[in-house]
Parts: structure tokens; C-alpha cells; sequence
């Protein structure tokens, strides 16, 4: 039998595991298999399997590799002279939380093509699977938390159970699958969020993000058209469910309104008159301007834009709308207009203090620095406020590592300046970062450190080394910079009425 | 780790985020081996999922990052590999006409997408097909433009919108071309009204291939049914539906703010009917008034023809009336309230009205302000003349001496500007004590030269509002200032613009600036009274004298003051 590779797994709760050998027949959804990627091979889930372009394809995640990352593969790729494991055996009564569907009419299009197929597909191999895992003996049904997996799966795959009769919803399944880091990182906490206080907490917190559990496990659009770029999406976004069935979205650089089809998206351009964010202008330099967007006046925008980046940010959601948020948009200036580069999201009122809901640099913009001057221009908003803010948790992957490496530069700047003695409060004062931010930068960066009885601050020759780099790369390349001087802006103040009366 | 678990840690290491930590280089703290302080430290939580945070590329660049702050030498810029983005092959510049030119201040906008996008139904590429195959078959006459065809998809869109929101879920047939023509309204042009009922046969074609469901791909809100929370596409749910909950104080309170909503517009209904009710009754007045004019020249006209050689005044009683002696400018203008009243006309050869005749309310005014200025000064000068060689016991019975007795022309006048004008051709030394210092009994002597010079007081204030100062001397030197009149300046900055704005104002010249002054300042009371002191010093010697004249008569054996009896020193200070 293969060896456990995902090491992260809990050692305390085992998950019995079925693995067996797999046919192209038996491979459905929920099987992970190793597949190729880059050149190795890797463990892989199977979450969707759908005949496209003629031929049979597997859409599969990567284990430890982000969901960006999760593509279609055709059945070569799949290595089936490995064994797989297979998934937990599916409960009738989870069917009724996959959205039942009312809206198949028999029309002969592709979209009902890959529907049937998959469905075939699952009737076919049910058998086999069930048969399989009697090759390990003393299985009993699994704890149903390790079902909840299922809940994952997207709409466009399921199908209607037929004559599966619908029993309430089972308590557990609403819990994060154990076999999910992220789910024992929950339970390791003291609450356990089921499903409505997740919600809950998403409507009295005006969170903008969202448990992984609530999310569409696969990426519903192929490729969008922006502006003068062609781009991959990375996850799954609400887009009307057309849309699906599209090669490629055309979205409107200014207005960000979205086109399952060409002709539509030419007609549309030839009408449109917008050229830039539809909001005041609060600051402007010689590379970028930045537009405040209120949620409840720009709702049409806003909803579009929050769709638009939820294409690249895994932990966004969209359940509620746009209106506690105000939007800081990023844009470049040329003869057609002030092209969106990146933007974030804030809280009208934050009841955490987080300065920053979603922040998301466009990707067809990043690597270009752009993405410290948005964390840049958060802080000087939380400098004019004066506050201190920070980030809404959980950050993706790319927001840590962005956060992190203004966190440093700016902190290692400050000290550096001939500076005795600091304190971590001060240095959070004066950047407008919290004291945990600091702690937490610092103690990264190893320079906080425990000598001669007291704690002190310890600049690095490697951090030192490091900055100065730095400071060489961007002599050459030019560094963007935020200008306080050029912010025009005072903090708005919302009175009770216009957060709480929707109109 | 949490980040709770973190804090304890260092509290009890004592480590305060308040405290000031020495800033130090590598090389000024030992290198440790076994360095207790890092090694008891716990990971810091991130902040990303912990699912997430595992991942082959993150934890890579992670610890590369790890490995350049630890000092491992230089690094490989890693990146999480992301999926591309590349170049379109759309004409971009055919898309994107240039036309955006970039204001001088920042941009200002409020429109939303809605208002700016136009119609919002765009051709699908079987739009574009049909509507082809319908112009060439309908040949160059009619031709549909697009943008018609464009606008007759919307309307047909919006009002089966409007009139059968449910469609999709009560399969609700489609709407008849009759049902939507009845709907016809300002949405929709002349223009594309033409060809409404060919665009309707292919309107409904394509709403029968889509089971009568919108045309134009739309987002999925929430429709309050159970299915929605499984759903990933719905979003954009209000946050406000789950919570109202339905109570009577509730709906009492919506209906109380409704009424007064309602009230108030009411309100400004009025108002506004009011106003217009006002402007037409103006305009009225305004026409009655021409009638008049032109009615009065016409009787002027027909005088003339008939010789009567009477003056024309009372045709022009709305005229200002000429100018005539007090009363009667008085009667006058009651008279000009009551038009068609007769007054004695005032006759001059040509008939006509002088200017220099008329009467002013100013100067009328400026007369009555003399008049009474004079008679006032004539009783004061009248009763200091009964007055004199008369001795006033009743004055407060132990005040010292008293310089003259209060008069207007005590409290000298303060004024709120000086001009600083270039200094006097010629002052010799033992002028300048004389010329700084401004002495009271002097103040009628006119000043040789002057080292500050005032303004003339603004005409337009009362005497009684000007700012004036008293100086009295007390016993035992104590000097008072009484105040009249002093208001407080501004004690606000004031504005550079502000003070930029009256630069180059009227016509001093460059030497004789204006510098705005706060004479209630402290440091210009002292400096007044420095100044006045200097001059003062012989009064002050003799007031001195006198002090100690009634000290000594005044206080008894035992100290206490006793009043003034002795009319010697009474009379000198008189
Ligand atoms: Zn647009």
C-alpha cells in the first residue's frame, strides 16, 4: 500500500484510507490519483471529470499545491499503475444539499453533454468502487464528518438523486472535513462554526471572507478578456451560470460588465462611456491614481468588480453585497482611460479594526511592485484616521507574503535611521501597524532577540543586507512610491442610518 | 500556536511592547548558541488558513525568505507560480478609443454603470444574423440600425421583467406583442417603434429557446427559497432581509417616519407654491406698473396737445420726489405710498427734475447726528460753566483727586490699525520723549509729529462702540485703564489668502504698511502705558503730592480712612 503522504493530516484522529487500483472506469470524483505535474508526479483529488473537446477529462487538485493551480487534465497525465484512494462511500441524504436542479430542460447543448456524461460515468462506476473497497476488511461506515467533502462539490457536476428520499440535514456534515488541515486547525479551536453561525458571523461581521467549506471547488470560467489581456482565472466566481459554457469572458476594462460572447462585448464597448473608477479621484502622481467607491452608491460597479476579483481570491465571498464596503481602486492613466490595476476592499466601520478587507492586485499587474503600493496606501488612509490597522485574516498565500515583506521594509527602515532605542508600540504608531504585526514581523525576521538580561532589538547583517538590495534593485528599476502629500481625502464619516437603511 | 500563547511567553519574559529595546547591530550582541530566547519564542501565526499554509510553494518561498533573514546568503527570488496572463489578440485600440483626457484637479464623478453604459441590451451574435438577414431582405428603405434593434430587445426585456418577474419558476408563456405594446412609453423612440413587431417575432424565438427566461445572462440574487444557502451563485444577498423582524413598535415607528417623510414634503410643496405665487404677482405688479407708465404718457401727450400748461409732476409721483424742506419731504413720502394723493406741485420751468434737488436719507441723518452732538455739547459746556467755583461733595467721598471729571474726551480713542510711516525728516532727541508720549491733558494741543499715527476712527461706528481708553490714577500711584468698547479680536490666525487679498489694496504706499494690530494685547497695554508714563512723570509728582496731602489729613490716629474734608486738596484736584 502507498504510504501516507499528506503528513499534515492529524496523527491523533488515523482516517482509515481505502486505496485499490483504478481503471479509467473507476475513476470518479473524490479518487485521488497520482497525476504528472511538472515533470513528477503528484497526488492528486479528482473533483470534476467531464468529456471536453472530444475527450474525457479529469479536473483535479493538487495536494499542498494551491487551488490556482487545480486544472483539467486529460486520463495520459493519470498514472494508474499506482494505487488511489478512494473516497469515503457517499450517503444518500447528502445528495439534497447539492443544490437540486430545476432548470435541465432536455436541450441538446454541451453543457447537458458533459452533465450526462458525468453522470454515466458515476452510475457505471459505482459498482467497482463499492467492490474495491472490500478489499479492506473491517470497514465500517466512516465517521459522516469525513463525508462533508461532498458538500464541496459544485452544482454544475450533480445530479438529481433519483427517489433518494430527502432526510433533514445532517449536524455533522456542516463541520470542515477532518481530513482538511484547515478543518483541524478549527476544531483545534474552541468554537466550532456549523454552517448557520458561519453565516452568522459573516452578516453581523460584514467579513468579507468565508470558510474554505462555502466555496466552489472548481473554477467555472476558462479565460477572461480584460482590456489588453487575456487571463486565467484562478477560482470559482458567481458569474451567471451561462457562462459556463463560454471559451472566454469578455469584461469591460471600465465598467468591468462581463460578455459570454464577442459581438456582445463590442456592442457594449461602442456604447460605453465610462474611463475610470466611477468615484472621486483622492489622490493622483505621476504613475497611479487611487478612487474611493462607496458599495451602496456604485452597487452595479462594485458587484462587478467583487466578482471580477473573486476570479483570483479564494477566500472572498460574495454572499452578501457590496454596500458596508468602500473601495480603494488603483489605476493607471493613459489616452484611453485609468486602467484598473489592483484595488482593496474596507470596511465602512470595522468592529476588528482591520483596515483592509480584500486587497487584490490584477493578474495581469502583478510583479510590478503594485501590490506594496496598495498596502502602502492602506496605511496612510489608517495614518489620516489615526488608527492602527491590519489585515482581515485569513490572508491567501500571496497577501502574506506581500504583508510580510512591506511589514519588514518598512519596519527595518525606521530602525535603521540611527535609531538607539524603539518601541514596539511606537514603531506601530507611527506606521499605523498593530503592535501584533510588529511582534510578529520582528520575531520573523529574528530580531528580537534576549541578551545581557534584556530584550533587544537586533538589526541583521542579513536583514541590513537584504534592504540594501533592495534599495539597489530599485535605483534601477524605479520604485513606486506613495506620496502622503498628494492623498486629498478625509476620513468619510456614515451616519447610522445610511449603513443600516438599504436604500 | 495562538497568538494569546505568544503574549504570555514574553510576559513572562517580561517583555513590555511599551518598554524602549536597545537597537542594536549583529555584531554588538553575543552570538549564542543555544540562543534561549529564540528558541522559546513560538511561531507566530500567520494569518493564512492552515490548510493553505502547507502548501509546496508557499512554505518554499517561506523559507527561502526564513533563510535570507537568518543571514543564508543570497536567495533565488522565488514566486508562487500563478497561472498567466498574456497579451489579447482583440484590437485593443479599436475597443478602446483614446478618449480620455485628464482634468487638471482630481476627478469627481457620481454616475453609476447604469447611467453610463446606454442601453444595456447588447447583440448576441444571433442577434446580429437575423437582424442582417432582416435588412437585406427589407432592402435599403427600411434599414433597423442597431442600435434601434438594440433598444427594442431592452424594452421587450425590461417590461416582461416587470410584468412577469416570476417566469422562470411559474413557466409563465411569453408575453404577447400586443401585451408589450400597451407597455410603450418614453423608453423606447419613435424611431424603434418601427420595427418593434419584426424584432417581436425574433424577441420571442429566442425567449422559447430559453424557456421564457432573460436573454441577457444575469447573476443569481437570492429568492428567499431554501436552496439558495447550498447555491454558490447566489450572491449579493442584502444583509438586511434575515434581520427586520416584524413588530408592531417596528411598524409604528416606519409609519411615523413616513408620515413626517410625507409631512415635510408637504411642506416644501407649499413653499414652493408660494413662491410661485409670489413670482406671478410680482409679474403682475410689474405689467400693472408699465400700464400705468405708458397711460401717464399718453395724458402727458395729450396735455401737450391741448396746451394745458400744468406741471407734469403728478404724472410722475413714482419718481424720487424732489428735494424740499424737512416736513414736507416727510409728507412727501407719505404721499408716495398713496399714488393719485395731491401735494402741492413743485414747479420749475422745464417741468423737469434736477438731481441735485433730490434729498438724502444720509445726509438728513448726518444733520440730525449734528444737531444733536451740538446740543449736546452745549449742555455739557453749560453745565460745567454752573458748575464752576462750586466744589461736588457728593463725589465719592474718599477718592483721590480727581483729574477732570469724566468726559467723553477722557477715554482716548483706540484704534484697531496704525500706519507705520516713514520716520520724520527731522526729530531731535529730546523731542521724541515728547512726541511718544500721549498725554491726556494735551490730547487738544496739536502734535508736532508723530512717531504713530492713526486712522481717523471708522466714521460708520457709534461713538458709543468705539473702543476708548480712560486712564485714572489711583492712590498710591496705582494707574487704572478703563475700558470701553473693546472687543476682542479674532485670536484665530489670520488667513494668509485672506491677508493676500488686500496686498495691494488701496493706495499707501509701499513704506506706509498697514499692520494689523491687537491693541487689547497685553504687551500693547503695557507699552501704552510706559509711554503715557513718561510724559506723565511731572503729573504723576504732583498727583503724588496730593495723595500724600489727603493720606495725611485723611487717616486718623487709628488708620481708617476718614472722607475728605480738607478743600484745599478737594479744590486742587478739581
Ligand atoms: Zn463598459
Amino acid at each position: 500500500m502507498a504510504p501516507r503522504e499528506n503528513s499534515h493530516e492529524p496523527s491523533g484522529t488515523p482516517v482509515p484510507v481505502e486505496t485499490g487500483y483504478a481503471t479509467l472506469a473507476t475513476l470518479r470524483t473524490g479518487v485521488k490519483a497520482y497525476v504528472e505535474k511538472e515533470g513528477g508526479l503528484r497526488k492528486a483529488e479528482i473533483l470534476n471529470q467531464a468529456v471536453r473537446g472530444g475527450h474525457l477529462k479529469f479536473y483535479v487538485h493538487y495536494e499542498e499545491f494551491n487551488k490556482r493551480l487545480d486544472e483539467w487534465v486529460s486520463t495520459d497525465r493519470i498514472d494508474l499503475t499506482k494505487p488511489v484512494e478512494w473516497p469515503a462511500p457517499e450517503k444518500p441524504e447528502k445528495k439534497k444539499a447539492q443544490a437540486p436542479k430545476k432548470d435541465v430542460p432536455p436541450r441538446p447543448d454541451q453543457k447537458n453533454l458533459k452533465r450526462s456524461r458525468s453522470k454515466l460515468d458515476r452510475e457505471i462506476s459505482a459498482t467497482p468502487s463499492e467492490a474495491t473497497s472490500v478489499n479492506i476488511p473491517g470497514k465500517a461506515p466512516r465517521p459522516s464528518k469525513a463525508g462533508g467533502k461532498e458538500n464541496k462539490e459544485i452544482v454544475v457536476t450533480s445530479e438529481v438523486p433519483d427517489g433518494s428520499t430527502p432526510k433533514p440535514e445532517d449536524e455533522e456534515m456542516d463541520l470542515v472535513d477532518v481530513q482538511d488541515a484547515a478543518a483541524q486547525a478549527k476544531a483545534a479551536a474552541p468554537e466550532n462554526f456549523s454552517r448557520e453561525e458561519e453565516i452568522e458571523k459573516l452578516r453581523t461581521g460584514g467579513s468579507m471572507t468565508q470558510n474554505q467549506t462555502e466555496i466552489s471547488r472548481v473554477r467555472n470560467l476558462d479565460k477572461i478578456q480584460m482590456g489588453k489581456y487575456e487571463v486565467e482565472p484562478w477560482y470559482f466566481s458567481p458569474y451567471p451560470i451561462d457562462f459556463v459554457d463560454s471559451e472566454m469572458v469578455y469584461i469591460c476594462e471600465f465598467c468591468l460588465s462581463y460578455y459570454g460572447e464577442v459581438t456582445s462585448f463590442e456592442r457594449h464597448r461602442s456604447k460605453c462611456t465610462l474611463l475610470h473608477p466611477p468615484g472621486n479621484e483622492i489622490y493622483r502622481d505621476d504613475n497611479v491614481s487611487f478612487f474611493e467607491i462607496d458599495g451602496r452608491r456604485q452597487r452595479t460597479w462594485c458587484r462587478n468588480l467583487c466578482l471580477l476579483s473573486k476570479l483570483f481570491l479564494d477566500h472572498k465571498t460574495l454572499y452578501y453585497d457590496v454596500d458596508p464596503f468602500l473601495f480603494y481602486c488603483m489605476a493607471v492613466r493613459d489616452e484611453h482611460g485609468c486602467h484598473l490595476v489592483g484595488y482593496f476592499s474596507k470596511e465602512k466601520e470595522s468592529a476588528e479594526g482591520y483596515n483592509v478587507a480584500c486587497i487584490l492586485t490584477l493578474p495581469q499587474y502583478q510583479r510590478k511592485g503594485y501590490g506594496k503600493v496598495l498596502i502602502d496606501f492602506s496605511y496612510l488612509l489608517s495614518k489620516r484616521e489615526n488608527k492602527l490597522g491590519s489585515p482581515e485574516k485569513p490572508l491567501s498565500d500571496l497577501g502574506l507574503l506581500g504583508y510580510r515583506a512591506y511589514w519588514q521594509e518598512v519596519i527595518v527602515d525606521l530602525l535603521i535611521e540611527d535609531k538607539v532605542e524603539a518601541n514596539i508600540e511606537d514603531i506601530g504608531a507611527v506606521t499605523a501597524m498593530t503592535t501584533n504585526d510588529v511582534l510578529h514581523t520582528l520575531q520573523n525576521l529574528n530580531m528580537l532577540r534576549y541578551s545581557k538580561n534584556q530584550h533587544v532589538i537586533v538589526l541583521t547583517d542579513a536583514v541590513i543586507e537584504q534592504r540594501e538590495r533592495q534599495k539597489a534593485k530599485e535605483k534601477i528599476k524605479g520604485k513606486r512610491n506613495i506620496d502622503p502629500e498628494k492623498l486629498i481625502w478625509k476620513p468619510p464619516v456614515f451616519s447610522a442610518a445610511s449603513r443600516t437603511w438599504n436604500w | 500556536m495562538t497568538q494569546r500563547a505568544t503574549g504570555q511567553r514574553f510576559r513572562q519574559r517580561k517583555l513590555s511592547t511599551k518598554q524602549n529595546l536597545p537597537v542594536l547591530r549583529e555584531h554588538e550582541v553575543e552570538q549564542l548558541q543555544d540562543d534561549d530566547a529564540t528558541r522559546h519564542i513560538p511561531k507566530v501565526e500567520t494569518g493564512v488558513e492552515k490548510g493553505e499554509e502547507i502548501e509546496h510553494h508557499l512554505q518554499a518561498v517561506i523559507s527561502a525568505a526564513q533563510a535570507a533573514a537568518q543571514g543564508g546568503g543570497t536567495v533565488a527570488q522565488l514566486y508562487i507560480p500563478t497561472p498567466d496572463a498574456v497579451q489579447s489578440k482583440l484590437q485593443y485600440e479599436d475597443l478602446y478609443p483614446r478618449h480620455f483626457t485628464q482634468p487638471a484637479t482630481y476627478i469627481r464623478f457620481s454616475s453609476t454603470v447604469e447611467d453610463t453604459i446606454g442601453v444595456a441590451y447588447c447583440m448576441t451574435i444571433e442577434d446580429a444574423g437575423w437582424l442582417k438577414a432582416y435588412n437585406q431582405k427589407k432592402g435599403k428603405s427600411v434599414h433597423c440600425p442597431e442600435d434601434e434593434f438594440e433598444e427594442c430587445m431592452n424594452f421587450f426585456e425590461e417590461t416582461s421583467q416587470t410584468k412577469q418577474p416570476y417566469a422562470t419558476v411559474d413557466n409563465a408563456p411569453v408575453l404577447s406583442y400586443e401585451d408589450l405594446e400597451a407597455e410603450f412609453d418614453e423608453t423606447i423612440s419613435e424611431s424603434a417603434r418601427r420595427f418593434a413587431k419584426d424584432i417581436y417575432s425574433h424577441w420571442k424565438n429566442q425567449r422559447l429557446l430559453k424557456n421564457n427566461r432573460p436573454l441577457l445572462p444575469s447573476l443569481k440574487f437570492e429568492t428567499n427559497l431554501e436552496t439558495d444557502d447550498s447555491d454558490p451563485y447566489v450572491c449579493f444577498r442584502r444583509r438586511e432581509v434575515r434581520q427586520v423582524r416584524k413588530t408592531r413598535g417596528r411598524d409604528a415607528q416606519v409609519t411615523e417616519k413616513l408620515k413626517k417623510l410625507r409631512k415635510e414634503l408637504e411642506e416644501a410643496r407649499f413653499l414652493m407654491s408660494q413662491v410661485k405665487r409670489r413670482e406671478f404677482m410680482i409679474r403682475d405688479q410689474l405689467a400693472m406698473d408699465k400700464q400705468i407708465f405708458d397711460q401717464r404718457s399718453a395724458v402727458k401727450e395729450i396735455k401737450r396737445k391741448l396746451g394745458v400748461k400744468e406741471s407734469d409732476e403728478e404724472l410722475l409721483i413714482n419718481q424720487k420726489p424732489p428735494s424740499k424742506p424737512k416736513q414736507k419731504n416727510e409728507q412727501a413720502a407719505i404721499r408716495r405710498e398713496l399714488p393719485g394723493g395731491h401735494r402741492p406741485p413743485l414747479t420749475r420751468p422745464d417741468g423737469r427734475l434736477v438731481d441735485s434737488d433730490l434729498v438724502y436719507l444720509d445726509d438728513q441723518l448726518a444733520k440730525k447726528q449734528e444737531a444733536i452732538d451740538g446740543f449736546i455739547e452745549e449742555n455739557l459746556m453749560k453745565h460745567q460753566k454752573w458748575n464752576v467755583g462750586w466744589v461736588d461733595k457728593t463725589w465719592r467721598p474718599i477718592t483721590p483727586p480727581l483729574e477732570q471729571p469724566a468726559s467723553k474726551s477722557d477715554f482716548r480713542r483706540v484704534f484697531t490699525s496704525s500706519q507705520l510711516p516713514t520716520p520724520p525728516a527731522s526729530v531731535s532727541d529730546d523731542e521724541i520723549g515728547d512726541t511718544i508720549s500721549v498725554h491726556p491733558r494735551k490730547q487738544l494741543e496739536p502734535r508736532r509729529s508723530t512717531r504713530i499715527r492713526y486712522a481717523t476712527p471708522p466714521d460708520d461706528v457709534p461713538y458709543q462702540d468705539q473702543t476708548r481708553y480712560r486712564r485714572r490714577v489711583g492712590r498710591g500711584g496705582r494707574q487704572m485703564i478703563d475700558r470701553r468698547g473693546v472687543k476682542r479680536q479674532k485670536l484665530e490666525p489670520i488667513e494668509e489668502r485672506i491677508l493676500d487679498r488686500y496686498k495691494y489694496d488701496g493706495d499707501s504706499s509701499e513704506d506706509e504698511e498697514v499692520y494689523p494690530v491687537d491693541w487689547t494685547d497685553n504687551l500693547h497695554i503695557r507699552y501704552r502705558i510706559m509711554i503715557e508714563r513718561q510724559g506723565d512723570k511731572q503729573h504723576a509728582q504732583v498727583a503724588a503730592q496730593n495723595r500724600r496731602a489727603i493720606e495725611n489729613h485723611n487717616r486718623s490716629a487709628s488708620g481708617h480712612l476718614l472722607p475728605p474734608s480738607n478743600p484745599a486738596a478737594a479744590a486742587a484736584s478739581a
